[in-house]
């Protein structure tokens, strides 16, 4: 009988109840879609980082280190066997050597980076030093990224003095010509960064089969010289940044919880508060205390479970057409993140089970808990509607 | 719990005195009252506003407790009762009608006026026939299906009555039932009232200060800051 009565007190609310399952249903969906959408942010800084330069490794020539310069050109080392046979799809090298432009006559410290023009493990928009010949001609074909150009002023067609040291430390300098302005995703690979054909890096300081590290698909095993580094090394800031943004994440999500949690609870206890009479007159029929706490602990139930109905048929279909055009974040892709102008969720389906049992709990409790409350006072105050206030 | 022979009243109080807190201060609201209430009775709580009229239909409904004193239902001493056995005896025993109706806006007036039954483990269809002969006699037939705010205030009353007495009562506690009411309405439902009580042998107990139900009752006890200023037999009523 007390599932009937519930049902019946459910369903006859009409507008008030449906209202309520809506504003639950909104907030389940806004806080997935929330979360989400900072899952994804995370996963794609992450994917990107690894397709534009980390790879699945490095194996780096001993001693190398990316925060250390003027250390870069006592560290290359010709490209081990092993490496060698790798397939270009598994494999790209990359030699890293310092540089200084002279965009408008003024002087821009660069990282030269040149890299195989075969490779395909990388993906770097570099498809326009494809055209040149492995010989040098008239000007050193580089090209930059688009944050590059805009801090020295750069722009496609420019042409510039550059300027480095070879293997035997003397100093060598040449015109550059800007080949193309490119959009480089990962900041890494963009900022304060030329990339030119591996050969011409090669030939100009003069370590023909030399490189810095050479990027592999997957871990071939520990070679002689060359040392290992994991993905997990080489974005080691990025992740550590990212734990500690998991800290902050769950900072936000405790705080999208707290928030959805608020509504959900003030929908409830609104819709309570606004029955309190009807609870008195059925304390004063003489349903007992435990049975009305029942009903209304089974309406709350209703009320949770028709929420995740209605936020499973408004929000699948919404979370699989925002999958489809992602979300623009282009005013990020200026700063430090390596994320492309649009972000598209991830779904962790461990995280919406969590936020979706919270979700259920509360609305049951928010239920229970006013109904309880109210029902322990006299039933006078619950006719007067002055039990909660 | 059977603490004495109360013979043949239903309800005796003794003594009882209930206290509120208002603010800091307390406030009485019922000093010291004695009173007993037999079987059948169809009497009035007159007084002003604020002389405890509500508080000792309350009391002798299980819906308060007094501060001081003792209540007895056939003996039965309501102060000592559980919440669960003071539920049980407002199911049982009595009937409430208050001033706003209090039905509940979801159920139809059939609906309604089973629920009393269905709480006391009636199957509906063993009970149809009694909820539509009592929805008759208060004149609803016609509007059996229809909910609360589809009703005029008398009807909503009529349906307050119905439900009140379909459990077959032995006391109806009516709080200012005519208070919102027109006078036609009013006399209608003081009519219907007097006659279930003659039918039903429920006694009836008002609150009032509508002096049209002075004319209906058998008895009058007239409240004064929460004592009773006089408990005398009405010669004046209608019937």
């Amino acid at each position: 009988m007390n599932w009937e009565i519930a049902n019946k007190n459910f369903y006859r609310q009409g507008t008030r109840a449906f209202l309520n399952v809506l504003v639950t249903a909104l907030s389940i969906i806004s806080l997935i879609f929330m979360l989400s959408l900072l899952n994804g942010f995370q996963a794609q800084a992450t994917r990107n980082l690894a397709i534009t330069d980390v790879g699945g490794g490095h194996y780096r020539a001993p001693g190398f280190d990316i925060l250390s310069p003027t250390e870069w050109e006592d560290h290359t080392l010709q490209v081990p066997e092993q490496l060698m046979q790798l397939p270009n799809k598994n494999k790209a090298e990359v030699l890293v050597q310092q540089g200084q432009l002279y965009p408008n006559r003024r002087l821009y410290p660069v990282q030269i980076r040149g890299i195989s023009m075969d490779q395909s493990l990388l993906s770097l928009p570099l498809d326009n030093l494809k055209k040149f010949n492995e010989k040098i001609e008239d000007f050193i074909p580089g090209v930059i990224g688009v944050k590059m150009a805009k801090k020295a002023h750069l722009k496609k067609d420019d042409i510039l003095t550059l300027k480095w040291r070879d293997k035997s430390g003397a100093v060598d300098a040449r015109d550059i010509l800007i080949v193309d302005v490119a959009d480089m995703v990962n900041p890494r690979v963009d900022d304060g960064v030329v990339w030119m054909r591996l050969d011409h890096l090669q030939s100009m300081t003069d370590r023909k089969g030399e490189v810095s590290w050479v990027a592999v698909r997957n871990y071939v095993g520990p070679l002689d010289n060359f040392l290992f580094q994991s993905p997990e090394i080489l974005m080691a800031d990025l992740l550590a940044l990212f734990r500690h943004d998991r800290k902050n994440s769950k900072v936000l999500w405790s705080i999208l919880m707290i928030l959805v949690c608020m509504s959900i609870f003030n929908t409830q206890v609104l819709n309570i508060f606004k029955r309190q009479k009807e609870i008195g007159t059925l304390m004063a029929l003489g349903m007992d205390s435990k049975r009305i706490v029942k009903i209304f602990t089974l309406e709350g139930t209703l009320a949770a479970i028709w929420a995740l109905v209605v936020a499973t048929f408004l929000g699948v279909p919404f979370f699989i057409w925002f999958q489809g055009i992602g979300f623009d974040v282009s005013h990020l892709s200026q700063a430090t993140f390596p994320i492309r102008e649009t972000i598209y969720p991830a779904y962790e389906p461990l995280e919406i089970f969590y936020s979706l049992t919270i979700v259920f709990v509360l609305v049951v409790g928010a239920a229970w808990l006013p109904v309880k409350k109210i029902t322990g006072l006299d039933p006078t105050l619950a006719l007067r509607g002055r039990a909660i206030k | 719990m059977k603490l004495r022979d109360m013979d043949n009243n239903l309800i005796v109080l003794n003594q009882v005195s209930k206290e509120f807190r208002v603010g800091e201060e307390n406030f009485t609201a019922l000093n010291d009252v004695s009173l007993e209430i037999e079987g059948g009775a169809f009497m009035s709580f007159v007084g002003p506003s604020g002389s405890g009229k509500t508080t000792l239909l309350n009391l002798i409904g299980g819906l308060d407790v007094p501060t001081t004193g003792n209540i007895y239902f056939k003996g039965s001493n309501l102060s000592s009762m559980s919440r669960h056995q003071m539920a049980s005896y407002r199911r049982e025993n009595i009937g409430f009608i208050f001033q706003t109706y209090n039905l509940l806006p979801v159920y139809s007036v059939y609906e309604n006026v089973l629920f009393p039954l269905l709480m006391n483990g009636f199957k509906e269809k063993d009970v149809r026939g009694r909820v539509m002969d009592i929805v008759a006699k208060v004149g609803l037939s016609d509007q059996s299906k229809k909910r609360p705010s589809q009703l005029s205030g008398g009807q909503c009353q009529r349906v307050a009555i119905a439900r009140a007495l379909v459990k077959d009562p032995l006391i109806i506690l009516a709080d200012e039932p005519t208070a919102n009411l027109d006078s036609e309405n009013s006399l209608q439902i003081l009519e219907l009232m007097l006659d279930l009580n003659r039918q039903y042998k429920a006694a009836v107990v008002f609150s009032t200060h509508d002096e049209k139900v002075y004319k209906y009752v058998r008895r009058v006890v007239k409240l004064e800051d929460g004592k009773i200023f006089s408990d005398k037999n009405n010669l004046n009523k209608v019937s």
